[in-house]
């Protein structure tokens, strides 16, 4: 049986996911509303969130994305499975 | 507040062949209500709103199928 990813594997990304979209949300938002600062604060602390949250997903378990936006461990990680169709 | 489910009643002629449509129904968008979004609408929490599919509840609007949609409208909006 190969190596099988922890249940929260899948919540971290859950709220990976989650936080994204409110980001992509926000985003949209502040295209249309440049001087909106509440809004720039809560996209703000909610980029920062999301830092954290990746970090802490790719020291567990590996880097999300490549081409140098993730780090790897020793020995290269990205090939590892599972892959985003496998997961 | 606007309803986005709006109603109309046709004419019901005797000479009708088929049992009579009293109320029609059709819906409308939200964003015809709101125009340019104003600031500091409130919002749904992270995983509510990636259920959803959108940030604002003002803009959530989903097909509630033929029927119960009405009830669940009135309710939301009214």
């Amino acid at each position: 049986m190969s190596k099988q990813v922890p249940e929260r594997y899948y919540d971290m990304l859950h709220e990976l996911q989650a936080i994204d979209f409110v980001l992509v949300e926000l985003n949209l938002y502040l295209d249309t509303h440049p001087q909106d600062a509440q809004a720039l604060e809560q996209f703000n602390t909610y980029a920062q969130h999301r830092q954290t949250l990746r970090n802490q997903f790719e020291q567990e378990f590996g880097p999300l994305m490549h081409f140098g936006h993730s780090y790897s461990a020793y020995p290269w990680q990205w090939m590892e499975t599972p892959w985003p169709w496998q997961v | 507040m606007f309803t986005l489910r709006k109603h109309w009643y046709p004419y019901i002629s005797p000479f009708d062949p088929c049992p009579p449509m009293r109320v029609k129904t059709y819906v409308t968008p939200p964003n015809l209500y709101v125009g340019f979004q104003p600031p500091g609408l409130p919002q749904f929490p992270p995983y509510e709103a990636l259920h959803k599919g959108t940030l604002w509840p003002i803009w959530y609007d989903p097909y509630r199928g033929k029927d119960e949609g009405r009830e669940a409208d009135e309710q939301t909006s009214s």
